[in-house]
């Protein structure tokens, strides 16, 4: 009897038996909830990255491709005079000032936690800096590091003393713009203070309570304790602070005019990166595409191996007994 | 201060007194320590948006030391009366507005499907679309705004929103994802017990319990879109189509740019918002920030 009933649904459905239609149904209503961000990152993040990258090839300007060749990282590696200088300072940027800000952010977490009342007050005004928009914070430092004496800091080291005639130069020269500019991403540093202080919430007082019984001092309590319980989150910092300060515009606002080159170069080229560099070949007036499409391909290509070494170096991520 | 009690019996008085004055000293010196500290590191952070204030109350040309000869309330006057900033002003919120309501639902639901369905593929889709994360802006700027413009969008907000209804970018959906995670799966198969379809019980049952994700992703489409500079300059290139960012952007070229303590007015102007949005939803934020940061 009961075959002969399924025989019968088998002829009516066809293919699709209860079951299948059930699985197909459950699949489909999984799909449709996530079809927005399939498309999205199909249309908006893996097709124009393909296109950039045939662009790379071929001597596209916005209008035609008359021809396909190696010939924009020709240009880059042997001819353009300025490529060599950009890849150094964004790799200078990059790995010194990310570093940099976790460990400025580290001391600034342990003042943060201190035992005092009103803490809380002074955690949201190291913060404050972070929320103020990158463009507010452009304009406002080219006035704080103005290289001549209307520039803040020199305002007050000549009230202080400093002879009328002497100026720092910051941005104004290219020994001091990059050192300027690190100094200034002091100033968002209570972003890995916030970072680092649940961090310290997430460490169980218990151990450092034994490690002080067993007679550790604050330097092995940090390198021994704080530093391992920490690698998932300096770890995760690493990589994207580091993907991000290789992306970093924030030139093109300090030197939005360009005083001796190309808009955000910097002083003597000393601040040019390389999406400054691509902003400037395809929207400076050129219309260089496949040139900027091969120097972003590069920048893509750089990121995608340093995040490869980085994960399959991360045995020393300490990511608790759980995982 | 326990072990000073408990040794009272056997030290005397005096001893034991001074004992604790010396102890209360020195917790009173590291308190004044600790407040220095706090404070000088205070003074070095904010000083330069004090001086944004007060510059912004200055004519130009005046070193600080001469405000009360300087001071001038022109620039907030020009500020609000001059077009070009005030039209700017008005597409950015037009910009933020549509985007703080888009970006959590579209980011939601993609999330809801990565954390509460089942289907073939969802383990590659979802480490497909962390993997954009990877994917520098200045590749996928160029052939947006080639697409862009074949549409005829530049200049317009759309560049700026349409995009978003898309998912509503891969860090938020990855947050929604661990936060849906983390709540009780039981409210969800009692209504689908009571023949609840998958919208419903991701539009009824999970989404009202995720309030606190959803502040954090609403308020950080807030300050992202507010503050954005990059995607503006590319997209909105005609004068009358700048944003806020990209105007004070463009006024520190040109015509304008001799007006620079206008341009302090229009960064104190645009820097309230967010700190306003930050001092209110705080615990959010906070908590948000390190769900992705310290979990990894």
């Amino acid at each position: 009897m009961s075959v002969i009933v399924q025989n019968e649904q088998n002829e009516k459905k066809g293919f699709l038996t209860p079951r299948r239609r059930r699985a197909l149904k459950g699949w489909l209503t999984g799909f449709l909830f996530a079809l927005p961000v399939i498309l999205g990152i199909l249309i908006f993040s893996y097709y124009p990255a393909i296109q950039t990258f045939f662009w790379s090839f071929t001597d596209f300007n916005g209008l035609e491709i008359t021809e396909w060749s190696f010939y924009q990282y020709e240009y880059m590696f042997t001819i353009d005079p300025d490529i060599w200088r950009i890849f150094g300072n964004t790799l200078l940027y990059a790995f010194v000032s990310v570093p940099l800000g976790l460990v400025l952010g580290y001391f600034l977490a342990l003042a943060a936690n201190f035992k005092v009342k009103g803490v809380p007050v002074y955690r949201l005004l190291f913060y404050l800096p972070v929320i103020i928009p990158g463009i507010v914070s452009g304009i406002l430092f080219s006035t704080i590091l103005g290289g001549n004496e209307f520039g803040v800091i020199n305002e007050i080291l000549h009230a202080l003393g400093m002879s009328a005639g002497k100026n720092f130069k910051f941005f104004l020269s290219g020994e001091t713009a990059m050192g300027s500019l690190l100094f200034m991403g002091v100033w968002t540093v209570g972003g890995s203070m916030i970072i680092w202080l649940s961090a310290f919430k997430n460490i169980p007082d218990t151990l450092y309570e034994a490690a002080k019984l067993d007679g550790a001092n604050a330097w092995q309590r940090l390198v021994k304790i704080t530093l391992p319980m920490s690698t998932p989150m300096i770890f995760y910092n690493l990589i994207t602070g580091i993907i991000g300060a290789l992306q970093c515009t924030t030139p093109l606002v300090i030197d939005a005019a360009g005083i001796t080159g190309a808009p955000g170069s910097g002083f003597d080229n000393s601040l040019y990166f390389v999406a400054i560099k691509i902003y400037n070949e395809a929207f400076g007036g050129g219309a260089y595409y496949a040139y900027a499409s091969a120097i972003a391909w590069v920048l893509f290509a750089f990121i995608g191996i340093l995040t490869i070494i980085i994960f399959s170096t991360s045995k020393w991520v300490f990511y608790g007994e759980e995982d | 201060m326990e072990q000073n009690i408990t040794l009272a019996g056997n030290i005397p008085v005096a001893a034991n007194e001074d004992k604790m004055r010396s102890a209360r000293r020195k917790r009173i010196i590291l308190k004044i320590v600790q407040y220095a500290v706090l404070s000088l590191i205070t003074v070095f952070l904010i000083f330069p948006f004090v001086v944004m204030i007060i510059r912004s109350f200055m004519r130009d040309g005046y070193s600080l030391a001469e405000f009360s000869a300087a001071s001038t309330l022109k620039n907030w006057k020009d500020l609000f009366s001059d077009g070009a900033y005030m039209t700017p002003l008005l597409k950015t919120v037009i910009i933020v507005v549509v985007n703080v309501v888009i970006m959590p639902f579209a980011s939601s639901l993609c999330a809801y499907s990565f954390a509460r369905t089942k289907w073939k593929g969802k383990e590659l889709t979802f480490a497909l679309m962390l993997a954009t994360m990877m994917i520098p802006a200045s590749i996928v700027q160029l052939p947006l705004y080639v697409l862009f413009s074949k549409l005829g969008w530049l200049n317009s907000v759309l560049p700026l929103t349409v995009p978003n209804l898309f998912g509503g970018g891969a860090i938020n959906i990855f947050l929604f994802r661990q936060y849906i995670r983390s709540l009780p799966k039981e409210l969800e198969e009692a209504a689908k017990i009571d023949g609840a379809s998958a919208f419903t019980r991701y539009a009824r049952v999970t989404l009202p319990l995720c309030k606190p994700i959803l502040i954090f992703v609403a308020v950080n489409a807030f300050t992202a879109n507010w503050s954005d500079f990059m995607s503006p300059l590319i997209y909105m290139t005609s004068e009358d189509s700048y944003t806020l960012a990209v105007a004070i952007y463009q006024n520190t070229v040109g015509v304008r740019a001799s007006a620079i303590n206008v341009r302090m007015a229009a960064g104190v102007f645009m820097s309230v918002p967010p700190a306003i949005i930050f001092l209110l939803f705080q615990k959010n934020l906070i908590d948000g920030l390190t769900v992705g940061a310290v979990k990894g």
